[in-house]
């Protein structure tokens, strides 16, 4: 025997992990979110300072005084500690509504696409009802009836945002369930949950991973979208929540606005990177290049 | 006497992950008018590219003609102006490819799509060029072709398409006909009706072929002559009886005795290890050497040229030196 | 010799999309009424093109495709009566090699954790055994122990299909349903892949249901042949028999056109028996027999009624007119 040459095992993941080390903007949006995580997280030790407090005079421009670099907002308060606390809940509720997203889209698509038929047909009826469903509007709905806290807003956006998944995930396993290694597991008598779970759904992962960082950028919008609206966690300081309370004095002060809202832009911006760095990884058909 | 089509020292190189690979290594061929001509080899060996490089179908980049030359009657193609090229291409030098239904554009009617092939190269009226199309479709053995010609690609079996394709091919009676593995995916009593119809057009139409397969059965009923490739190199070259009954590379020898083929049972299966290697990993010998019984120093260290030592020209140090 | 593997009328259908809301179900059957039997020890091949429903019967005798109706006795026992759980273990006993190497083994799978699964799943034996068991089957297929822990991508064609074959041999079965195993190989792997078969085939007493297109490849490693044809057998019987004295005008044809180095172009052949057009599709089969559209010897007998399976010298064959090429 001649071939195989290199007898080092290759993963299909640490493939993708060398494709994905070549891309230059993939890497430039790990390096700004990471910057951004840090930020939020240990930003508060460098500078602290509750955000709610009303700290100097209200629409003090940014650069005007030194002991607050961005400026202050319309009742006063220091928009430093606002960002640097903000960006927490922000990306928190990104990542907990995009968590919810991915385990009631795969669970369901992966069923419909696996068992197809009656259950196939049930579901993806379910998937329709709520896809229809003006997004904005039903998780306004939600957020209303519930009290507003992050962990309501966070289940919101995740229960309108799911059916894209599911059909995703759908589409990957009727794609996959045909191929012949889910029929020699078959043959080889492994019952349809390992084959759904074990089987399945590894292979059907890397569209779902690149769909799941998409799926944080528009959780983190849609959260801005509702604080914006005065549907936020009215306790907790977040991106959103700052532009939505300076929204009105915008002709009079564009900083309290423009600051938050690149941080928001900056965040979604490198998740969006990384999400096409994976997508490109991921894709065979690149890697030859 | 020229051939009709000579290629000569042609190299082909690729860039690729793992730097630039010769994917064909100097190789010459040449068809005849009325001839068949088998090129025959594994995947990966370079009869395909050779294929694609006498269309000027090599993509360009990753691709490059790195030396050599293709002549069609004389006239120098290997460097000649795209638009020539173009108008040789479906009129002098036609080409069937292996999957017939993708060769299709599937949103037009069959008969549209060979008119159209017959209009880019023929001043003739859309009505005329369409009754071309049906006449066409049946020289080919469609029957009732003028309902087939309206239908659209996908209502036609795959034996059918490969017909079709065949029709457009020699819609502008080509001098060349280069067939790469057309019937690899047909079933074997439609196989059996395609080359009898290559063969067919062949006597009508007095083109030369040139028939690319994996499958020495099909070089001993198609082809006239053979020239066998390994890893982007001209090994052996003869009349089809000659290399069929006296193969002298043992690459040659091996294709010939490893295949289960009806009319050869009195043979056991021999196998030829390993596997070819992939061309970023060819050394300075014999890029069969690893795989040869016969292999000695010379071969791993210096390359076998085609030249004349037995019975006819093969590329073994182990046939010119009488080990084999 | 007693029976491994007896079909008995085995049929298969497919439903097809309902034309309009309320109408009939219209269904297609891939397989309609095929008998045969495997002795143990031996290789029977079902040869026929696309469509004859060749990997359909293969699959649905094993039960990874639901079969209409008919029983196929495995040592007596009917498999199609079996319950899930019961079927899962008789699984160890049943075991297939796929076409596509490419496309059978789980791409993100060691393939030491692939050949060791069917263990894992029936709880064969210890770790340690099981891992033993592995090392010793990378052996007897014709592979290296430094291979184990790579990934499927990294093997060729040939020795993926070694792998394929190396999972399939783990729990010891009795049968091995062979779906084309060469037909996407390149000619020269071909040959180490048949020979390994045949190899196990002598070694480890094994029986093949071997499903394949190509001619030579069944002449080669099967000892009995069935040729089918749109969802029937139409001729059965030895391969010495079937091979040189074909009693069916579709054997015939098939053996015409299979591609042979004894016809020579040189030589001036003439293809001797030729057939035009494509089978019939199965969604609407002819009333009579299904060759008689392409068969030279039709008459009008054949489009009226279906011939039936029938001994005659030497194969079973189901022809009104059976007899050897004109």
């Amino acid at each position: 025997m001649t071939d195989t040459p290199d007898y080092k095992a290759e993963s299909p993941a640490l493939e993708a992990w060398r494709m994905f080390r070549r891309n230059i903007p993939a890497l430039c949006g790990v390096a700004m979110l990471t910057v951004i995580v840090l930020a939020t997280l240990y930003g508060t030790f460098f500078y602290s300072g509750d955000p709610f407090d009303v700290v100097w005079a209200p629409h003090e421009p940014p650069g005007a005084t030194p002991e607050f670099p961005l400026g202050t907002d319309y009742l006063g308060r220091n928009i430093v500690a606002g960002m640097l606390t903000g960006g927490g809940p922000t990306l928190a509720v990104g990542a907990a509504a995009a968590a919810i997203t991915m385990v009631i889209g795969i669970s369901l698509g992966a069923l419909a696409g696996y068992y197809g038929g009656w259950v196939d047909n049930l579901l993806m009826r379910i998937t329709e009802f709520f896809q229809v469903l003006p997004a904005l509007l039903f998780a306004m709905v939600l957020v209303t009836l519930f009290s507003p806290s992050l962990w309501t807003i966070a289940i919101a956006i995740g229960v309108v945002s799911w059916p894209q998944t599911a059909r995703l995930t759908r589409a990957e396993f009727l794609k996959i369930k045909e191929l012949e290694y889910v029929t020699a597991a078959r043959a080889i008598g492994a019952r349809n949950k390992r084959i759904i779970w074990k089987v399945i759904l590894p292979n059907a992962m890397p569209p779902l991973i690149v769909s799941a960082t998409l799926t944080i950028g528009v959780a983190i919008l849609f959260e801005a979208g509702l604080s914006f609206l005065g549907l936020g966690d009215p306790n907790v300081m977040s991106w959103g929540l700052m532009i939505g309370a300076n929204r009105e004095y915008i002709l009079d002060a564009w900083w309290p606005v423009t600051f938050p809202g690149l941080a928001i832009f900056f965040t979604v911006f490198a998740v969006s990177l990384i999400g096409d760095g994976l997508n490109d990884a991921f894709n065979p058909k690149l890697r030859e290049r | 006497m020229t051939a009709l089509l000579e290629i000569e020292d042609l190299k082909v190189t690729f860039n690729t992950r793992y730097g630039q690979v010769t994917a064909l290594d100097g190789v010459s061929l040449h068809v005849n008018a009325g001839e068949t001509l088998g090129v025959v080899g594994e995947s990966g060996c370079g009869k395909s590219i050779t294929a694609l490089a006498t269309m000027g179908l090599i993509p360009m980049p990753p691709g490059r003609i790195a030396g050599g030359s293709i002549r069609l009657s004389g006239e120098e193609l290997v460097g000649a102006n795209p638009s020539r090229l173009r108008a040789l291409r479906g009129a002098d030098i036609a080409m069937i490819f292996q999957e017939p239904m993708t060769s299709l554009n599937p949103v037009f009617t069959v008969g549209d799509q060979i008119a159209e092939a017959i209009m880019l190269h023929q001043k003739v009226s859309p009505d005329q060029a369409f009754k071309d199309a049906v006449a066409l479709l049946d020289r080919v053995g469609i029957p009732s072709p003028d309902a087939r010609a309206r239908d659209y690609p996908h209502q036609l079996s795959g034996g059918m398409r490969q017909r079709v394709m065949i029709a457009m091919a020699v819609s502008c009676r080509p001098k060349v006909l280069i067939a790469d593995e057309p019937t690899t995916a047909l079933d074997v009593t439609v196989q059996a009706q395609i080359f009898d119809l290559l063969n067919e057009i062949q006597r009508d139409f007095g083109a030369a072929i040139i028939l690319i397969t994996h499958d020495m059965g099909a070089i001993s009923e198609m082809a006239d002559r053979v020239a066998v490739m390994y890893a982007g190199r001209v090994i052996e070259e003869a009349g089809a009886d000659d290399v069929l009954d006296h193969p002298q590379h043992p690459y040659s020898r091996g294709l010939i005795d490893c295949i289960p083929a009806l009319g050869r049972e009195d043979h056991a299966l021999k196998e030829i290890p390993g596997v070819v290697p992939p061309l970023h990993l060819l050394g300075d010998g014999c890029a069969f050497a690893d795989r040869c019984e016969h292999a000695n120093d010379r071969c791993r260290r210096e390359k076998p040229l085609l030249a004349a030592h037995g019975h006819h020209p093969a590329a073994c140090h182990g046939v010119e030196e009488g080990r084999i | 010799m007693s029976t491994l593997l007896d079909v008995r009328d085995l049929t298969v259908r497919f439903a097809l999309p309902r034309k309009g809301f309320f109408g009939p179900r219209p269904y297609l059957e891939a397989v309609r009424q095929v008998s045969f039997s495997l002795e143990k020890g031996r290789a029977l091949g079902i040869v026929g093109e696309s469509g004859s429903g060749k990997t359909t019967t293969a699959m649905a005798a094993i039960r990874l495709t639901e079969a209409a109706s008919g029983q196929v006795l495995f040592e007596g026992q009917d498999l199609l009566s079996l319950g899930d759980e019961e079927m899962r273990a008789q699984r160890r006993d049943v075991q297939l090699i796929f076409q596509d190497p490419y496309s059978s083994l789980n791409p993100r799978a060691r393939v030491a954790d692939i050949v060791r699964e069917p263990m894992d799943l029936m709880g064969l034996g210890t770790m340690e055994e099981r891992n033993a068991r592995v090392r010793e089957l990378f052996q007897l297929v014709g592979l290296r122990p430094d291979q184990l822990n790579l990934f499927p991508h990294q093997f060729s064609g040939g020795q993926r299909q070694r792998i394929s074959i190396a999972r399939a041999l783990t729990t010891n079965p009795k049968l091995l349903v062979c779906d084309e195993p060469v037909s996407a190989l390149d000619v020269a792997i071909q040959a180490q892949i048949l020979n390994l078969l045949a190899k196990l085939k002598t070694e480890l007493g094994l029986s093949y249901l071997f499903i394949s297109h190509d001619l030579g490849v069944v002449r080669h490693v099967c000892d009995d042949v069935a040729v089918m044809y749109l969802g029937k057998i139409v001729e059965q019987g030895s391969r010495a028999a079937l091979f040189d004295a074909p009693q069916h005008p579709y054997t015939q044809a098939l053996l015409a056109a299979a591609p042979s180095l004894a016809r020579r172009k040189s030589k001036g052949y003439v293809r001797p028996l030729k057939i035009s057009g494509d089978p019939p599709s199965p969604i609407n089969p002819p009333r009579g027999c299904a060759f008689a559209d392409r068969c030279p010897k039709a008459q009008d007998i054949c489009r009226q009624t279906q011939p039936m399976l029938e001994e005659t010298g030497g194969t079973r064959v189901a022809c009104h007119f059976p007899g050897p090429a004109a």
